[in-house]
């Protein structure tokens, strides 16, 4: 029977002691303090450490690594003269507002389409309206060119059939209009799971209320999904400033220029490699582009609230579109996805198997599959292909361990640890591809217990798995945060320390989104092609790197078989992502 | 034979005390309910003793090891306390089959295989669960959910059981039935036992031994009976039983035996808690529905009310009464027309309180 004991320390029960303040207390343990630091840590060098070299590289008047270098001011004294700069900052803004001009009503009104209407072949469609994003941006470029470009197969059908081509691919205006197209998956994905979420049962309130469709949809439906909105565009900007692939196949030929071409067009510009200048635009960039990722997380913060505000499991009713509506709506996705997905793919396909064209060229004349040789037989390329499927595959599935072994790292810590790791994220976001590899080769370079991993795939692999952290990290913990609590304490109090709760428990549990998040990983690590661009060498080569080095050559043959392959293993990516269950939608 | 000491417990939530100095004991073949509203703190007790929370001050000591201790800077982790808990969502692994998830424990402490079979299916077929050994968790009822939880925390005969609402999940004819076994289950056993619950039918059938919580702080202690027939404030008198509520002045008070008053009506009662309780204070009583009877005649302890309507509930009549101000509810076993009737108040019955009292 449950007496009170009068001999124990403290206070006898009965009376209580109210203390006038908080007693010196116990401080709250940290379970598994040494792994979720130890991770932390080691990420919070892997990605500081390159940042870190940029900003001081930034600030030297020669390379790093040159012991003439001195701390100055030059660097930022010339570009911020330099008039190229500012004509290639311009730009960018206005690419980055033209692109969320284009993506985001029309991803918005996809987005409307398939969650609220009853338009057809929706399951169909949902799919295939995210495929520009799977897709390589400098694969899809180069298929535009070769469809749509001055000398495309499209351009010359114009060509003999009315006289002359009505539009100009190599202008900011045909580089916005592709860029924003190719963007629409984005926006898409953004506004879409707003609008699932948005209970219609409030929509049908305003209705009964005596609203009209389209007064409830101005009323009720935009207010509600507004902050997806913004962060999407928002998100747009960020991709804009971003982007390497389209303007460097398209702006180039016309010497358009935005921040990430003209970085890149620094290295060559001297004769000898400019870090230093380098370092400057792409501080720049960052300081463009970190508080637009900050401001996209307070923006998400605040949406998550209004989701929780409608409330789960809201039922949504369809609205109907009518015999024209439904044509009306399949024909405008449909023109969609010939622009954005059958124009490049199929110039891609086409010119894959050409090796001649032209007005009054009979392409059946020409079918041919000697582009295919050269992948064969250039040992270059061969490696390209191999390195590709070896560094998504493989590199993929190791990248999925890594980014579990960090999500694990900040799996219910509640501690300094968790704040780190949430900023530590938001910095690979705010680079650009081509900025963090740039950083990476110079790590490689010259961090002397590193030299030896350069001409080898690690170099590569570690600087994708930054590229991949705040995508990959949030699959991660969306799927680690599936777990219910409960399950981890009732591990615990059965007697499983956390190691073993995780090991037992919570590993086996997330085991299929484990794979799912390993197809989605693969699908990046294919299409990535920026990150790669300094950090290859003979070795390293990768499919998308190799296309942006082959166009300065303008092998155009090889290219194509290239930009074909890719778009087979994305295809081949894709279907075993949806075949494993990723769930492609979040 | 004392299993568990929990001594001026203390949790803060930022700047919020949330457990203001929790004090009691358990031992052996008992169970102790700790029963309050929601927000009293009970679960919050609970979890402090899995160690799934940690307290900022105090001392809890499970069988001979100290799990807690803020002079000394102890805090055992959850899995070093040997205590079994029972989850209000049973917090079955859905990966595992039943005869994996109660052998986990046992796995854990490096029993080996055979015996550990033997072990789980033992307890498995005491519970009547023996032929679903190979299922998984979403395969069965609730009920059966309920008891594979329970034996996933016995079968490594923990110094403590700890219950953390184990039955709100089921039905009202599974919870009752429930009720019985598990206390059945633990005395059998002789287990040491906390319930954690805010049913108070629940810890007075199944506790040896009720701490009713409020506001972080135990208010009243002692066996069910006690608890029930003896509360020491108003909240432990209102908190049980099914509850009249008399809100007026007090008229009279001659040691404890006090009378309290309203528009047109008095009543003689026992005073409960004198600290604030004043001739001409305000002051209220409680008087539990079953302690009033209804009658056609005046007699001592009587007054006349009037009744207004009568409610059938199947095994009983409702009685709606009302004198002034003053409403009451009372039970009888046949339908009364409305109209002047009497309600007898045992003096003894008749709770007076402060009507300012707090705890």
């Amino acid at each position: 029977m449950a007496t009170n004991v009068d001999n124990s320390p403290a206070v006898t029960s009965g009376s209580w002691v109210q203390p006038a303040a908080r007693p010196p207390y116990l401080r709250r343990r940290l379970d598994a303090a040494p792994f979720r630091i130890g991770v932390i840590g080691t990420l919070a060098i892997a990605v500081l450490g390159p940042v870190g070299l940029i900003v001081y590289q930034s600030f030297l008047d020669g390379p790093f690594f040159s012991p003439r270098s001195q701390l100055s001011l030059d660097a930022y004294r010339y570009i911020l003269s330099d008039p190229s700069f500012y004509e290639a900052l311009g730009t960018t803004v206005l690419f980055a507002f033209g692109m969320v001009a284009v993506a985001v009503p029309l991803g918005s009104i996809l987005a409307f389409l398939l969650t609220r209407t009853d338009i057809k072949a929706k399951k169909l469609l949902e799919i295939l309206v995210l495929m520009p994003m799977f897709i390589s941006s400098i694969v899809l470029a180069f298929g535009y060119t070769v469809a749509i470009g001055p000398s495309g197969f499209v351009s010359i059908f114009f060509r003999e059939t009315i006289g002359f081509v009505p539009w100009n691919l190599y202008s900011l205006g045909g580089l916005i209009a592709i860029a924003g197209l190719s963007h629409v998956p984005h926006v898409y994905l953004y506004v879409s799971s707003a609008m699932r979420n948005l209970p219609s049962d409030l929509e049908e309130a305003a209705r009964s209320t005596g609203a009209g469709i389209w007064r409830v949809s101005r009323d009720v439906t935009l207010p509600m999904v507004l902050p997806a909105l913004v962060f999407a565009a928002s998100l747009n900007i960020l991709l804009g400033f971003e982007t390497f692939g389209i303007p460097l196949v398209l702006g180039d030929p016309n010497g358009i220029m935005v921040l990430t071409t003209y970085i890149y067009k620094l290295t060559t510009l001297f004769g000898v490699p400019t870090y230093q200048l380098m370092a400057v635009v792409a501080m720049v960039l960052v300081l463009i582009t970190l508080p637009l990722v900050y401001f996209q997380r307070r923006i998400l913060r605040h949406s998550r609230r209004y989701a929780a505000l409608g409330g789960k499991g809201g039922r949504t009713t369809s609205l109907k579109l009518g015999r024209g509506g439904q044509v009306l709506a399949l024909s405008l996705i449909g023109l969609w996805l010939f622009v954005a997905v059958v124009l490049p793919i199929g110039g891609i396909t086409l010119r894959a198997f050409v090796d001649a064209w032209g007005q009054g060229v009979n392409l059946m004349d020409h079918l041919t599959l000697a582009n295919f040789d050269n992948l064969m037989s250039v040992p270059s390329l061969f490696r390209g292909i191999l390195n590709t499927v070896l560094l998504s595959v493989v590199g993929g599935a190791i990248a999925v361990l890594i980014y579990l072994l960090v999500g694990l790292a900040g799996h219910r810590n509640t501690g300094l640890s968790n704040t780190v790791l949430d900023y530590i994220v938001l910095l690979p976001r705010a680079l650009p591809g081509l900025v963090i590899g740039l950083a990476f080769f110079w790590v490689f370079l010259f961090v002397p217990l590193l030299t030896p991993l350069r001409p080898t795939l690690v170099s590569l692999f570690v600087a994708y798995v930054v590229v991949g952290l705040s995508y990959g990290l949030r699959l991660l913990q969306g799927t680690l945060i599936q777990v219910g609590p409960e399950l981890e304490e009732a591990a615990r109090t059965t007697g499983a320390t956390l190691g073993r709760t995780w090991r037992d428990i919570v590993i086996p549990i997330v085991r299929p989104g484990l794979v799912g998040a390993w197809a989605l990983i693969m699908i990046i690590f294919l299409r990535e092609y920026a990150t790669g661009v300094y950090l290859m060498s003979s070795g390293t080569e990768v499919i998308g790197s190799l296309m942006v080095s082959l166009l300065q050559t303008g092998a155009m043959d090889t290219i194509a078989a290239l930009a074909f392959i890719s778009i087979l293993l994305t295809a081949g990516g894709l279907t075993l992502a949806l075949r494993l269950g990723a769930k492609v939608h979040d | 034979m004392t299993e568990l000491v929990v001594n001026n417990v203390q949790k803060w939530l930022g700047g919020l005390q949330i457990l203001k100095g929790a004090s009691f004991t358990a031992s052996r073949g008992a169970i102790v309910a700790l029963l309050g509203a929601s927000g009293s703190g009970k679960t919050t007790l609970l979890r402090c003793i899995a160690g799934l929370e940690q307290p900022e001050f105090g001392y809890i000591r499970i069988g001979d090891k100290v799990a807690l201790d803020s002079d000394k800077k102890i805090a055992l982790a959850p899995e070093q306390r040997n205590i079994g808990l029972v989850f209000q969502s049973y917090a079955l692994w859905p990966h595992r089959t039943v005869k994996e998830n109660v052998g986990y424990g046992l796995k854990l402490r490096g029993v080996n295989a055979a015996d550990a079979g033997v072990k789980v299916q033992t307890i498995l077929d005491r519970m009547g669960l023996g032929h679903l050994a190979d299922r998984y968790p979403s395969q069965l009822s609730g009920g059966q959910q309920q008891r594979v939880a329970i034996c996933r925390a016995l079968v490594y005969e923990p110094r403590v059981l700890l219950l953390d609402e184990p039955l709100s999940n089921l039905d009202a004819k599974l919870r009752e039935e429930a009720r019985y076994w598990i206390r059945k289950l633990i005395l059998d056993l002789e287990i040491c036992a906390i319930l954690v619950t805010h049913d108070q039918t629940e810890a007075l059938a199944a506790a040896d031994h009720i701490l009713l919580l409020k506001d972080g702080r135990i208010v009243q202690e002692g066996p069910p009976h006690d608890i029930y027939s003896n509360p020491n404030s108003f909240y432990a008198a209102d908190f049980l039983g099914a509850n009249n509520v008399a809100r007026g002045n007090l008229t009279t008070l001659d040691g404890t035996r006090a009378t309290i008053g309203g528009e047109g009506w008095s009543l003689d009662g026992t005073a409960r808690e004198l600290q604030g309780l004043a001739p001409a204070a305000s002051a209220q009583a409680v008087i539990r529905v079953e302690q009033i009877s209804v009658s056609d005649s005046p007699g001592p302890h009587r007054i006349e009310m009037q009744l207004d309507d009568s409610l059938y509930l199947g095994d009983r009549w409702e009685y709606r009464l009302r004198r002034g101000s003053f409403n009451v509810k009372a039970h009888g076993t046949r339908k009364l027309s409305p109209g002047a009737v009497w309600c007898e108040f045992p003096p003894e019955s008749v709770w007076v309180f402060p009507a300012s009292s707090q705890a």
